[in-house]
């Protein structure tokens, strides 16, 4: 028989006993669904996690201030106010640094023509851009000059322009941050991310001037520093703890108020947890298939029984055991394939609700759907082939007898 | 006539039960030439079903020598018994044996996928053979939407398909009233008029009587003179 004819003997057979066949399919289907939903899922979350470990900047570091003590009581980390502006000026003066970027933020409202909109108004350094990965979309970042003269110029964050209605000719008009104008420089692009707070929504202006007018103080919330190269990461480490130490007068066992992270290598954790807890996922998932499979040989065995005579018929009438070996198996293989394809589709749509409710981009890896349906064939032909050499070594006599 | 298209010499079949050895034939020799039509009469239980199985080589033969069309079949594998059965052999069944949920049209057209004729041409054959025995009507017809006359006849269309060195009929009226019988057996007369070699077992001696041989078997034996009293 011919590869067409065994086709279309399989597909005949589908519809007969269309509830059954329906039944059969389904554990299949819940088997390949789940696996193709999961390893989506973890895709998502891995992707999620991967761009904003680009989102983060290359090779950063975080400088945060310890916690501050007064009397017995310990507060909460961040809370020191031992972090200054100098002490990132002096950083920045290391070898090793490309850039470092200070952070000295406070709410603030911000106004521009009839729009307002209360957000994160950040002092910072030309480094900004380099250290945290933001590039231009119009005019200029804050330049050195604007630090050291305190100029009230200011850089908005995409969502923040947006949210403001400020366009690309909004480049040097007036925007009012807690009632004082700035002159707007430049607006950056999107960054995106996945990060509870967006990274576009937020105002810079030169670290001087929010110490001047919005903070009062030197003491910065944190300092991002970007390192030249991977490489250099933990000697970088070390030469910022020692140079902190000296200038805080921490000697060797004191307790050091500032914690350096390096946040690239925490997500590059998680990240390869989240890949390990997809592959554990898909894994689990797969036995659900292995017990589809048992299903389809169940039925097919039942089936074999059921249609003695029909096989006992076909060898009258010519078929070899080749012949009814290969019918049996393509109708196992039919119904793996038919349920591993409407699984994939299930799967895809479950992914697709999951990437929404998560809020991650939808991730659709065209790998999954051949790994899948290469899976069920293989699922198919080795719980298929049993019942399959069952029907095939069927004596004809015995079968034409068979009620 | 040339060469016997069907041979057995001392033929016997020995089903070994585990316990018990049963001879269901014995020693049996039988000629049958081409374009012969032959009755093979016997009451249930004098060995005609194994006779049926050896000559339709679903079964092979515990001793002795079977030539089917040239070929010496004792010694084949399934396989190639396979093979035989699709070219040398058309049966034609007491109940039919009609592929169920399957049309008139694909049921005749089967043995010849199984020979590899391309579908269309078989589907061809197939409308054809129907035709010829007045099923042209019928073709897309299931089994259960068909009378037992007509099942038959979808039956003989199916063994004649593939035309085959020999049609073996085993009760064909058996399951058909008289009427519809006497049709059947009649297109049997018609089809050894056109030069076919037919193999008739039966137990009834009225049907055999349309035969040109009868050859009668009782306790796995071939009768003597190939007649047992009445």
């Amino acid at each position: 028989m011919s590869l067409r004819d065994l086709l279309r003997l399989a597909v005949s057979r589908l519809g007969t006993g269309k509830l059954r066949t329906g039944l059969t399919m389904l554990g299949i289907i819940i088997g390949v669904a789940s696996v193709v939903a999961l390893v989506s899922v973890g895709q998502g979350a891995t992707e999620g996690i991967n761009s904003r470990l680009e989102g983060l900047g290359t090779n950063l570091l975080t400088i945060n201030p310890g916690f501050s003590t007064s009397g017995a009581t310990r507060g909460a980390l961040g809370s020191a106010t031992t972090l200054t502006i100098e002490d990132a000026s002096a950083i920045s003066a290391l070898p090793d640094i490309a850039g470092v970027a200070p952070e000295l933020s406070s709410q603030q409202l911000v106004v521009a023509g009839s729009q307002n909109e209360t957000t994160t108004v950040i002092g910072t350094t030309p480094a900004y851009p380099l250290v945290y990965a933001y590039t231009m979309w119009q005019g200029s970042f804050l330049n050195q000059a604007s630090v050291d003269h305190s100029l009230r110029a200011a850089v908005l964050g995409n969502t923040t322009a947006t949210n403001l209605g400020l366009t690309a000719s909004s480049i040097g008009s007036t925007i009012y941050i807690s009632g004082l104008p700035f002159e707007i420089v430049g607006i950056m692009q999107p960054k995106g991310g996945s990060g509870f707070v967006s990274p576009d929504d937020e105002v810079l202006i030169p670290v001087t001037t929010a110490r001047d007018l919005f903070v009062g103080s030197d003491s910065v919330r944190t300092v991002g520093v970007s390192v030249t190269t991977q490489a250099a990461m933990n000697t970088a480490n070390a030469e910022i703890t020692a140079l902190l130490d000296q200038r805080h007068g921490i000697g060797a066992g004191g307790t050091p108020d500032f914690t350096i992270t390096s946040q690239t290598q925490l997500l590059s954790t998680v990240s390869s947890v989240s890949t390990l807890l997809t592959v554990l996922l898909a894994g689990i998932a797969s036995i659900s298939l292995i017990v589809g499979g048992i299903g389809i040989m169940n039925i097919m065995l039942v089936s074999v029984r059921e249609r003695t005579r029909e096989i006992g018929i076909r060898k009258a009438i010519g078929a070899r055991g080749r012949d009814i070996l290969l019918q049996f198996l393509f109708e196992a293989l039919m119904l793996s394939v038919a349920g591993g394809i409407v699984g994939i589709v299930v799967g895809v749509l479950a992914s697709g609700v999951i990437a929404v409710i998560a809020g991650w981009a939808f991730t659709f890896n065209p790998f999954t759907v051949v790994v899948s349906v290469v899976f069920s064939l293989i699922v198919g032909i080795v719980f298929g082939v049993w019942p399959a050499s069952q029907a095939a070594r069927l004596d004809p006599v015995v079968a034409l007898r068979y009620e | 006539m040339s060469e016997p298209i069907l041979q057995l010499e001392r033929v016997s079949r020995i089903y070994d039960t585990g316990k018990v050895l049963v001879p269901a034939l014995q020693d049996v020799d039988l000629t049958v030439d081409r374009g012969e039509f032959l009755a093979i009469v016997g009451p249930s239980g004098s060995g005609k079903s194994t006779m049926m199985h050896i000559l339709g080589c679903l079964d092979r033969p515990t001793s002795g020598r079977y030539v089917l069309d040239g070929t010496p079949v004792e010694e084949l594998d399934d396989d190639a018994l396979a093979a035989v059965r699709s070219r040398s052999i058309g049966f034609i069944f007491q109940s039919y044996n009609l592929l169920p949920r399957t049309s008139a049209l694909e049921n005749v057209a089967t043995p010849l996928a199984y020979q590899g004729v391309p579908r269309r041409e078989r589907l061809e054959r197939a409308r054809a053979a129907l035709t010829l025995l007045g099923l042209g009507d019928r073709l897309d017809h299931e089994p259960t939407e068909l009378s037992g006359g007509q099942q038959q006849r979808v039956g003989i269309a199916r063994a004649l398909v593939t035309e085959p060195a020999v049609l073996l009929a085993d009760e064909p009226t058996g399951n058909l009233d008289s009427h519809a019988g006497a049709e059947v057996i009649e297109l049997f007369r018609q089809l050894h008029a056109t030069g076919r070699t037919i193999v008739l077992i039966t137990h009834d001696l009225e049907v055999a009587e349309a035969a040109d041989r009868q050859v009668h078997i009782r306790d796995g034996r071939i009768a003597p003179d190939g007649r047992i009293a009445a």
